[in-house]
């Protein structure tokens, strides 16, 4: 029962914080009701007993990619108010869209009140030896099963990497770097050099 | 032992994501001045996992035995036909690249190695035998592709291409993933023949809205309309080797992949998907050919061309037979050939000062100073518009020929009109580049590299083309025997 | 290899090698070609056609190549030679190589000889398929064949608005005929079975009174076929209401008049008649029929030539006339006759038109008779020529004794229309004796108003060109009228001259055939059965009957003959006020005869007009209005939207792409909802 209340509660709040995602007139909003969308879908996380992929929303998403996007969003000067004159002439055909979509759906689930519609039962496959925590039985499937495409998506991440360096480091010519091996083989001769000045004059470097 | 057969049976893969790490420790050694060198070794590597790759098909391999992973991918002959065609467009766009690139300085050690790991997603994709399979290949694929488009950073169309590609990507990705857990829901498994058991009979409703998202994720990658309208922007905007890229490589892994989840996933339920390939093979034919009109770039001719010919090969699919999956191949192949000519015809069109020339308008009477190029840039066009006897209008026949053998008249008959107004904007290049008064802008030298790669397309689209049909075709029979085989 | 085979492809052989070779093989390797091929087609033909002559030659077929297998439908490519043919053949490849060799010197300065000769090889080529055919498919591809060559010669000078006109003109009456013609041979096949020519006159008799329902009609069959057949000779050979295009075919060059539509192609309705003879006979309204145009066709023809100035049209009118006689011969039942007469015929027609040639070069193009007169000194061997042509056609002679080619054939086919007794026939006798004396009328006026009197050559505009040119550099700044009025003597200073060699030679080889044809061949042609072997429908008892006319009905043809000599003297030599004088008294008369009976002036108002009228509707209305606004042009405006739109709608803008995938997926979605 009260599993049950909170998932009303917790589905309710990601779409509606969702929706307000979109709605809010400063972007910052915007950000903050992502992250608190994205806290409500770790809350269903941890009703269907994923409590390591809750954590890992929360760690990640709010901690790290929300917070990020916060950053970008205030530093970066961007014309909100151009950006909504666009939302607001496609507004009336989005929302007729988004209408449709969401009869189309009611009919769908509709149909599955109405019994006319099975939902699949899980093969068995990937189900995680009964008692063993979260993290233990995902971390099995991973290295077994998914090992092919772990390590592909391994692979992506390393792409989304050079990716990111190839579209924006540079080479710039005005920046010194450390060299080390120069620091290190550095006498304190080199580096100190003493002078006399007389009063009233500088010292020329 | 499973485990160490699965390895063998990926072994392109693996091949080509070890050289693509490799290589990128060379790169962070040598710098952009290794850069020729990288893409060379690059091309060996893609040679490598080609012929890693060509003894499934050749085997004409199906069946259990091919599966890898626990059934997560599956290397048979159709997926090696398939990898065969992306490592020859990858090699394609890597031996293209250093002499467009090298002019503006912006030659990076990287792009080959972009390009091998977007050809090993590739790969991934079209051995897909899995929901998880399909999303870890097209998104390494993607993300690689995203990258590449916005290559030349400096270059604002370039940039703009990038973001682009990006976002409405990452929209296409959240219909794929949406579909993928309406899939799930209601099969309970993600692997292909576990959705194909669990859906025979009556489909719900649910897992139709899954199998309409996930349609419209993969006709994004093959840039089917309505899902096309990144395709002009991006092939326009992005380096030209990396549009050839575009219009060959994933092209040929989406459709692949599209054939294997129709088949193998929906394969129960053709009249289901049958009805949706039918309407989005005509809208693309159409609005390709309409697009393509009012164009005076090139490049983005070139990409309404490609919406157009996507139209075609998707009336192969929706014959829905082994003989429309074996036509598409076939015209799979020879669109590439066709495509990359087509792209490196373009990279050839360079004026005096070595700058690309991609409006129309600036290649008038290119017969008169560059014969040779204008007769290869003629023929790809007429090929393209599937004029006989070029070797274009055979995929287009063969595509014909299965929709009219499975039954379906008038869709080849609105198809075969439709191209004629395809014809059109293909005649109105070469009308300009032989009839009008030379504009002399294209004057510039070509690269030693690109004459041989497009000496090479036009003999295979030419009449001679014709003497590879019973090879071609022999080798596509095999590969959709393998993609129909029922265990 | 037998001989039919190099008679009728040598000729095309010929064609094919001076027409593609063209101007690159120059005029004289063309020329000599194409002579050279026919004359050995000639003497080929005289050596088949000798032995039917003697009673030693078989009929045979020789085959030459499948050509359709289809079903029942089977006929093959396949020559027959028998009497029919063998005369046939003879005609037109001796014709046919006199008018190559008269071209050369007629033709001499033409720009475009190789294409001439090129056409006249084809068409001889195209002539001789037609009259060896041995089912009705190959005959209709030679009757094709030659209509195809008299457009492409009647065009030949196409920078000639008039002969471009008459070429198309030409072409469309016979498709008219032709149309008549297929009818007749897609009825034979679904009466007979087949297109073979000797199986289906095989069968012919057992069809007699045989009946079939069309349209709720009941019709005898055999009467429908050959009515249908007829109306392609009546088209192919000038009949009475078909007639309309060979007067203005007169556009072409004289040589190919003298071929095609005088000795060839215009006799091919007759050869068409006779070779199907037997069927014919199993139709008795159609027999009737064919009387009855042919009879008519003489008559009418006969009464337009006494009234046309252009020496080629009286010729032409004439030829049509002269063929009117040989259809009634046939309608009567004397096909041996008809032949007869189409085999004299070519000679004297073919001397005619050569003749008027002659005459036409020698007066620099001038056609017009009113400006001929007294050529008889200036151009004599033509004028002899003329002669012996003209005694031919009015049939000169003394029975048992000598007379010209005509005299034979034209007296035989009155007899034998007397003879037959039918109410019909005696109408086509008094029709063909009528003709016969105006025959006689416009044959000497010709000869009269060309070669006798004084000269009227100061009127002709062709003249006073030729001697303007002469003289023009002299004569600049002075009043032509005064100039040419110096002379006097109405020859405007102009001196014909007589044609060359290769021009004069035909004329008399054709001249011996005009005077010794008909005592030569008439024993053979009307009194031996053996000699046609079967070739024809032979009617013993109607020949016998024609030996027992009254006496002046063999006299008749002779007196109206005189008659007419006699008139044409008194109203051309003796007072040549008589024509005007006459004209003044009978205008209607003179005018309907010399508009050719109103028959163009009908013509374009009953289908020239109407057939404008409905193009022009089918054209702006359906065309324009219909076809090519809802098809081509409608169809490239849609496109040109459809571009536009998708122009449009390829804004660049994320979120409009954006909202163009949502679209497409929810419309998707909602497809496959419903």
């Amino acid at each position: 029962m009260i599993q049950t209340l909170a998932f009303y509660i917790f589905a309710s709040l990601v779409i509606a914080s969702a929706v307000m995602v979109i709605m809010s007139r400063n972007p910052v909003h915007s950000v903050l009701w992502l992250i608190v969308a994205f806290f409500n879908a770790a809350g269903l996380m941890v009703l269907v007993g994923a409590e390591f992929i809750a954590m890992l929303l929360v760690i990640v998403y709010v901690g790290a990619v929300a917070v990020l996007f916060l950053f970008v969003v205030m530093m970066l000067d961007i014309d909100f108010a151009e950006l909504r004159a666009g939302f607001v002439k496609n507004f009336p055909l989005g929302l007729a869209i988004a209408l449709v979509l969401l009869a189309e759906m009611v009919m769908g689930l509709g149909a599955y009140k109405a019994g006319g519609m099975q939902l699949g039962t899980p093969d068995g496959t990937a189900a995680a030896a009964v008692g063993a925590s979260n993290i233990k039985a995902i971390g099995a499937l991973l290295y077994s099963k998914y090992l092919f495409l772990f390590e592909s998506a391994g692979i992506i991440l390393l792409v989304a990497m050079i990716g990111a360096i190839v579209l924006t480091h540079r080479q710039r010519g005005d920046t010194r770097g450390q060299v080390i091996s120069r620091q290190v083989a550095r006498r304190p001769e080199e580096a100190t050099v003493n002078t006399q000045p007389e009063v009233g004059k500088g010292v020329q470097l | 032992m499973e485990f160490q057969a699965s390895l063998a049976l990926v072994a392109p893969e693996l091949v080509l994501s070890l050289s693509g790490l490799a290589l990128l420790l060379a790169a962070a050694w040598g710098g952009d001045k290794a850069s020729r060198l990288i893409s060379i070794l690059a091309v060996a590597a893609l040679v490598g996992a080609g012929f890693l790759a060509a003894p499934a098909l050749c085997n004409g391999a199906s069946g259990p035995d091919t599966l890898a992973f626990g059934g997560q991918v599956k290397v048979d002959a159709f997926a090696a036909f398939a990898k065969l065609l992306i490592y020859l467009a990858a090699a394609a766009s890597l031996i293209v690249a250093p002499a467009f690139f090298e002019r503006v300085k912006a030659m990076r050690a990287e792009y080959p190695v972009l390009v091998l790991f977007a050809a090993m997603g590739m790969g991934i994709m079209v051995s897909a035998a899995d929901l998880v399979t399909l999303y870890i290949g097209l998104e390494l694929n993607s993300l690689a592709a995203y990258v590449l488009a916005a290559f030349l950073r400096t270059d604002e169309r370039s940039a703009e291409a990038g973001l682009k590609y990006f976002v409405l990507g990452a929209l296409a990705s959240g219909f794929l993933l949406y579909g993928m857990s309406l899939t799930y829901g209601f099969a309970g498994t993600t692997s292909f023949a576990g959705i194909h058991a669990a859906l025979a009979g009556d489909m719900s409703k649910g897992a139709l809205f899954g199998l309409v998202f996930v349609l419209s994720g993969l006709a994004f990658k093959i840039s089917a309309a309505p899902f096309h309208m990144w395709t002009p922007d991006v092939y326009e905007g992005a380096p030209t080797p990396v549009t050839t890229f575009f219009a060959s490589a994933p092209k040929v892994a989406a459709m692949a992949l599209t054939m294997r989840v129709v088949v193998d996933a929906f394969g129960a339920q053709v009249q289901a998907w049958q009805q949706i390939v039918m309407i989005v093979a005509l809208v693309s034919i159409v609005v390709g050919a309409l697009g393509a009109i009012g164009q005076d770039n090139i490049k983005r001719l070139m990409a309404y061309s490609s919406i157009n010919n996507v139209g075609f090969i998707l009336i192969g699919l929706a014959a829905a037979t082994q003989q429309g999956a074996s036509a598409m191949l076939v015209y799979l192949a020879i669109y590439v050939a066709m495509t990359i000519g087509g792209f490196v015809a373009i990279l050839m069109l360079k004026d005096a000062n070595g700058e690309p020339v991609e409006q129309i308008a600036q290649i008038a009477g290119l017969s008169s100073h560059r014969k040779v190029l204008a007769v290869c840039l003629a023929m790809i066009m007429f090929s393209l518009a599937g004029i006989p006897p070029l070797f274009g209008f055979w995929g287009k026949f063969l595509v014909f020929q299965a929709a009219v053998q499975a039954g379906m008249v008038p869709l080849a008959a609105i198809g075969i009109a439709a191209s004629v107004i395809g014809a059109f904007y293909y005649l109105k290049v070469v009308k300009v580049m032989y009839f009008d008064e030379p504009a002399n802008v294209a004057v510039g030298k070509s690269d030693w590299a690109h004459q041989a790669l497009l000496a090479i397309c036009a003999i295979f689209i030419s009449p001679l083309g014709y003497l590879l049909t019973g090879w071609l075709g022999g080798m596509a029979d095999k590969a959709a025997a393998a993609l129909y085989f029922v265990g | 290899m037998h001989p039919i085979l190099l008679i009728v492809f040598l000729p095309l052989l010929a064609a094919i090698i001076g027409g593609l070779g063209n101007r690159g093989l120059g005029n004289t390797v063309v020329k000599s070609l194409t002579t050279g091929a026919l004359f050995a087609s000639c003497g080929l033909s005289w050596m088949t056609f000798i032995p039917f002559l003697a009673g030693t030659a078989e009929a045979s077929v020789v085959p030459v190549l499948t050509w359709v297998h289809s079903g029942t439908l089977t006929f093959d490519w396949a020559l027959r030679v028998d009497a029919l043919t063998a005369i046939m053949l003879v005609v037109i490849t001796t014709v046919s190589a006199l008018v190559h060799l008269y071209s050369w010197g007629y033709m001499a300065e033409d720009p475009d000889q190789p294409r001439f000769f090129a056409y006249l090889s084809l068409f001889t080529f195209a002539m001789l398929m037609l009259v060896t055919a041995n089912n009705l498919v190959q005959m209709f591809f030679g009757w094709e064949g030659v209509g195809l060559a008299s457009y492409l010669l009647i065009g030949f000078w196409f920078k000639k608005p008039s002969a471009n006109a008459a070429a198309i003109k030409a072409f469309v009456v016979n498709r008219v005929g032709d149309l008549g013609f297929m009818l007749g041979i897609f009825g034979t096949y679904l009466v007979f079975q087949t297109t073979s020519i000797p199986e289906i006159l095989a069968a012919a008799p057992g069809m007699s009174g045989a009946s079939m329902t069309f349209l709720g009609m009941h019709l005898q069959t055999m009467d429908v076929l050959c009515i249908l057949l007829f109306i392609g000779a009546m088209g192919k050979s000038a009949q009475l209401g078909l007639h309309t295009w060979l007067p203005d075919a007169m556009e072409g060059p004289t040589p190919v008049s003298a071929l095609i539509h005088a000795a060839t192609m215009v006799t091919a309705g007759v050869f068409m008649v006779c070779r199907l003879s037997p069927m014919f006979e199993a139709a008795p309204v159609a027999l009737a029929m064919v009387t009855f145009v042919g009879a008519a066709t003489c008559f009418f023809a006969a009464t337009i030539g006494t009234t046309q100035w252009d020496i080629k049209r009286v010729i032409a009118y004439s030829t049509c006339s002269q063929l009117g006689y040989m259809f009634f011969a046939a309608g009567v039942g004397a096909y041996g006759a008809a032949m007869f007469h189409l085999f004299t015929h070519a000679f004297f027609k073919a001397l005619l038109f050569l003749g008027a040639g002659s005459v036409i070069h020698a007066m620099h193009h001038e056609q017009d008779m009113r400006y001929y007169g007294g050529l008889r000194k200036h151009i004599p061997l033509t004028f002899w020529a003329m002669m012996a042509g003209t005694l031919a056609i009015t049939g000169v002679g003394i029975a048992d004794v000598f007379g010209f080619a005509g005299f034979y054939s034209k007296d035989a086919i009155l007899e034998v229309a007397w003879a037959r007794g039918t109410e019909l026939s005696h109408f086509a006798f008094w029709m063909g004796t009528i003709a016969a004396l105006l025959t006689s009328f416009y044959s000497w006026r010709l000869v009269f108003l060309t070669f006798f009197g004084k000269p009227r050559w100061d009127q002709s505009e062709h003249i006073q060109h030729a001697v303007h040119d002469d003289h023009g550099h002299a004569a600049h700044g002075h009043d032509d009228h005064a100039h040419h009025d110096a002379h006097g003597d109405g020859t405007a200073g102009y001196h014909p001259h007589e044609s060359p060699v290769s021009m004069l030679i035909p004329l008399g080889v054709l001249s011996i055939g005009a005077i010794f044809a008909g005592l030569v061949f008439a024993p053979p042609f009307l009194q031996s059965e053996e000699f046609w072997g079967g070739a024809i429908y032979y009617n013993e008892a109607l020949l016998h009957a024609m030996h027992g006319v009254p006496v002046w009905v063999k006299l008749a043809a002779t007196v109206v003959m005189l008659i007419g000599v006699t008139t044409a003297w008194f109203a051309y030599i003796k007072d040549t006020s008589i024509p005007g004088k006459f004209v003044a008294q009978f205008r209607m008369l003179h005018a309907f005869l010399y508009n050719k009976w109103y028959f163009d002036e009908l013509y374009n108002f009953l289908f020239v007009k109407p057939a404008f009228w409905l193009g022009r509707q089918l054209w702006m209305r359906g065309d324009v209005g219909l076809i090519d606004r809802f098809g081509p042009n409608g169809a490239a405006w849609v496109v040109a939207r459809g571009t536009l739109a998708a122009k449009r709608v390829q804004s660049g803008y994320l979120y409009s792409y954006a909202l163009v995938m949502l679209v497409g997926l929810v419309a998707a979605i909602t497809w496959v909802m419903l």
